[in-house]
């Protein structure tokens, strides 16, 4: 006689891939139903991934991970506490305020402190003002950037946004200006030409255009100028040293908390999140990752209802077969695992084709087109997590939707139902 | 001790059913059956043969008294150790011939030996058709088993009985659908396997002739053994 054994598991098996094939319509539709629950998971999540994306890529073209800036409005000194005992009542009239301090004037020590943190990936000072622009008998209110050409497009990419002339023009000619293009086309200039700026100290300059800057964002095109900072120093008649604003990126944008309160202790300026800078934008990227899991994970549930109701069906169908097994020998074990290997393969193979439908509907998608904001077609951006959690969601839930039926016929009692 | 050399020990056997209201279906019973015999148990219809025999045949656990087979009391065992044992050591052929309607009259017949495990599938089919020919169902082995006829379908029933050669067979009338022919034929099969390979066979009749063919005869009368 031969040694080779054969393990029940295999009768099992063999028995669980006869009760599959042997009613195809009822197998596809439970597997239908996990291939469209997965596949819904992976498209949903993917599109919102690359709204998420795209929403950031528009948000961060002009706002950086930290900003630390000089808040004077949040100074109160009050002088009169110190010469008189609390209590002592004043009547101070017509108070007036006294600028203690303006902007940033050590900006190359503060950029060095900075400089040390690791997670740093980039610095850019600029001295941010509000100007009239003129040109001819025109008059328009509007703002100047003075930026570092260099790290400022290393921060927000902006070079490639110049439409018109070139960024780099900015470092080799100073006295050149970069113009939003609606603030050009309002002024009605062009490369070359000369734009008068007249600030609010009454300062007045003529700058030549250098460049044209269209941004996805249109409140910037039609508004923003940028000079070289050391040009815009000389024209606010500020040291070699000062700045507005100092803008920090960081490798992981939503690692601030640490850095910034780190900062905080070493730096006498305000240091901001975006976060907390555009609590907006951080509520609408979490509230459309919710909706994205509500929305995919009800799918799930509604396909583990079906495949729940469909082995009930089967289980109720086949209750005199599996009778005729445990009578024959075997045990609730064996049933069980009968059902659930059923359901394993359901889930495995829906898991598969709901992948691949996910992609594919993704990348349909990905086709439409949508041309706002910088946007050609509607975004999609696919997160290899988010496959691996469809997966096993996908997996789980038709296990435990096929676990439920699958007990309830391991614990039938053969003799109830071959008797009648 | 004499246990040894029963295949089957009954002793005090009460059951009840409570449903709708409770009563009595067996009423003390105590009898054995030897190693090798053909037993047959005779009785009016819902004399309580059927109940009987799957109290016997370890499914119906719901009972008052005990059950010994070869000396191993089985009374008081799990279910699934139950089923490990039925596997192994008892055939069954049900009243209603039950067969699993999706799988092949050959695979109907092997399942029982997959189950246990102890050939290979080669050597399990190969037991699977002798036994087919032994019915003279060879040539409806590949068919579906809700394909076959009643009587076609109570002979796979009984291949499938065959085919871990039990130490007991049990049958609740095999040959209630068969023709006097194939009646006979499986009467000289469980003749044979009783006498040759000393297997106990245990069948509920109505069929008189086939009583007389046995070893020994039970009569049953409302839930009571007559002498
Ligand atoms: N599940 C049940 N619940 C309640 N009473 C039952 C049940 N099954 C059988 N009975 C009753 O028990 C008695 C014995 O039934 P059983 O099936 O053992 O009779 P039987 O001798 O096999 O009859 P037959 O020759 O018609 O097959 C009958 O009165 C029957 O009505
Ligand atoms: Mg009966």
């Amino acid at each position: 006689m031969k040694q080779s054994k054969i393990k029940k598991p295999t009768v099992n098996r063999q028995i669980a891939w006869t009760h599959l094939n042997s009613k195809p319509g009822q197998t596809l539709v439970a597997l239908l139903g996990v291939t469209f629950g997965v596949s819904m998971y992976i498209f949903m999540n993917s599109f919102m991934n690359g709204v998420n994306q795209a929403q950031d890529d528009l948000a961060f073209s002009t706002l950086a991970h930290i900003r630390i800036y000089n808040d004077d409005d949040k100074r109160s000194y009050n002088p009169a506490e110190s010469f008189f005992d609390a209590g002592t009542l004043l009547n101070i009239r017509n108070k007036k305020s006294l600028q203690y301090t303006d902007g940033i004037k050590n900006t190359s020590q503060v950029i060095s402190i900075i400089e040390k943190q690791p997670e740093v990936t980039g610095i850019t000072p600029q001295l941010n003002f509000s100007v009239f622009f003129r040109s001819g008998s025109k008059k328009i209110n509007g703002s100047i950037s003075g930026v570092e050409p260099a790290s400022e497009n290393q921060l927000f990419g902006i070079g490639s946004k110049v439409i018109a002339g070139s960024w780099n023009k900015l470092d080799v000619q100073k006295s050149g200006i970069i113009l939003g293009k609606l603030l050009a086309e309002k002024l009605n200039v062009g490369l070359n030409d000369n734009v008068n700026v007249l600030n609010s100290d009454g300062v007045s300059k003529n700058y030549t255009v250098v460049g044209i800057v269209e941004t996805s964002v249109k409140e910037i095109d039609k508004s923003r100028a940028y000079l070289n900072i050391a040009t815009a120093r000389q024209f606010q008649g500020k040291n070699f040293d000062y700045s507005s604003d100092i803008q920090v990126n960081l490798r992981d944008r939503d690692q601030t908390a640490s850095l910034v309160s780190q900062l905080k202790s070493a730096i006498p300026y305000q240091v901001e999140s975006w976060q907390t800078a555009n609590q907006q934008l951080l509520a609408a990227s979490q509230l459309r990752s919710i909706i994205a899991i509500a929305v995919s994970l009800t799918i799930l549930l509604v396909a583990g209802f079906g495949i729940y109701n469909i082995m009930n069906m089967t289980i109720n169908e086949k209750i005199r077969e599996i009778a005729i097994l445990k009578a024959m020998g075997f045990s609730g074990g064996d049933i069980l695992s009968i059902f659930l290997a059923q359901a394993a393969v359901i889930g495995v193979v829906g898991g598969i084709t709901g992948v691949l439908l996910g992609m594919g509907i993704s990348a349909a998608v990905n086709q439409v087109p949508f041309k706002v904001a910088g946007l050609t077609t509607l975004p999609i951006t696919y997160n290899p997590a988010d496959f691996v959690s469809a997966i096993v969601f996908g997996i789980a839930t038709t296990l435990f939707a096929g676990y439920l039926p699958a007990r309830k016929a391991s614990k039938i009692d053969p003799v109830v139902i071959i008797r009648g | 001790m004499k246990t040894t050399e029963n295949a089957l020990q009954v002793r005090s056997l009460i059951k009840y059913f409570h449903d709708p209201q409770t009563f009595q279906v067996i009423k003390n019973i105590s009898f054995d059956v030897k190693k090798g015999e053909f037993l047959s148990i005779i009785g009016k219809s819902g004399s309580g043969k059927s109940t009987l025999l799957y109290v016997l045949s370890t499914m119906d656990t719901d009972y008052e008294g005990s059950l010994e087979f070869n000396g191993e009391r089985l009374t008081g065992k799990t279910q699934n150790q139950l089923a490990a044992f039925r596997n192994e050591h008892i055939g069954f052929v049900f009243q209603f011939h039950y067969l699993l309607p999706e799988f092949s009259t050959l695979q109907n017949v092997m399942l029982p030996a997959l189950k246990l495990g102890k050939l290979s599938s080669e050597e399990i089919e190969h037991h699977a058709y002798e036994n087919l020919r032994l019915l003279d169902l060879e040539d409806q082995s590949l068919k579906k088993a809700n394909k076959l006829s009643g009587g076609q379908q109570q002979r796979v029933a009984i291949a499938r009985a065959l085919i871990n050669n039990p130490s007991v067979i049990m049958g609740d009338e095999p040959t209630g659908n068969l023709d006097s022919k194939n009646s006979l034929a499986v009467q000289d099969i469980f003749r044979n396997l009783a006498r040759e390979f000393g297997q106990t066979i245990i069948c509920v009749t109505h069929d008189n002739d086939f009583a007389r063919n046995t070893d020994r005869t039970i009569e049953m009368a409302d839930g009571l053994i007559l002498k």
